[in-house]
């Protein structure tokens, strides 16, 4: 008995090194930073047109944003359905999901600080709200 | 077919593999295919460069795409 009494006080906590869920955290990490880099390259599509439309209405003073925002979608139906409709809405829901796997993986944390681990993707959120207020002129 | 084809730095994807850089090549070239296309056509250097650029972002857009689904390893 006193052998095992030995034993007990020789035990310590079993020390786990490596956690599965720090794994599981850095493979939605990089998981979402591939996907906010890909997402980047097809918003910067309709936010070039933006600019273009934009240049217009300043070097065009008779016209409008709105105006040309119409004229552009009157004109080419299908590729402003997608670019300024589709694309966005479809990188909102893609980026919330990462951005909620990255804060559960994360533990929950009550501060928004884990953000800055997905800031990246909170941008391209942003921007892609901006593309549908500015489609919905 | 052994992949990833691709690594990201930054907002760039980067060929690891020779198929990777035979769709960079291929991509490059279309895109300068496109510019001589747009410029015998268009009226002005602004007028050649705004319908280059919108190309050519729809161009990096599709590359990108093929290098993010090319870029993970099979896992095993």
């Amino acid at each position: 008995m006193e052998n095992f009494e030995d034993i007990l006080t020789k035990m310590t906590r079993p020390e786990v090194t490596h956690l599965k869920h720090q794994d599981m955290l850095a493979n939605a990490i990089t998981k979402a930073k591939d996907k906010s880099v890909i997402n980047w390259w097809w918003l910067s599509i309709p936010l070039y047109l933006i600019a273009t439309l934009l240049m217009k209405t300043i070097f065009m003073p008779q016209s409008t944003l709105r105006l040309n925002i119409h004229d552009f979608t009157s004109r080419e139906i299908y590729s402003s359905v997608l670019f300024f409709l589709v694309l966005p809405i479809l990188f909102i829901v893609i980026n919330f999901i990462s951005i909620r796997n990255i804060y559960f993986l994360s533990g929950s944390p009550k501060s928004i600080s884990f953000l800055r681990t997905a800031w990246f993707n909170v941008l391209m959120v942003i921007f892609s709200i901006l593309i549908l207020i500015i489609y919905s002129l | 077919m052994n992949l990833p084809w691709f690594k990201r730095i930054g907002i760039f994807f980067i060929p690891t593999a020779i198929i990777g850089w035979l769709i960079l090549l291929g991509g490059l070239a279309y895109a300068v295919y496109v510019f001589i296309d747009i410029d015998s056509r268009s009226h002005s250097v602004s007028d050649t460069l705004i319908n280059f650029v919108f190309n050519l972002l729809i161009i990096g857009a599709v590359y990108s795409l093929i290098a993010y689904l090319t870029i993970r390893s099979a896992k095993t």
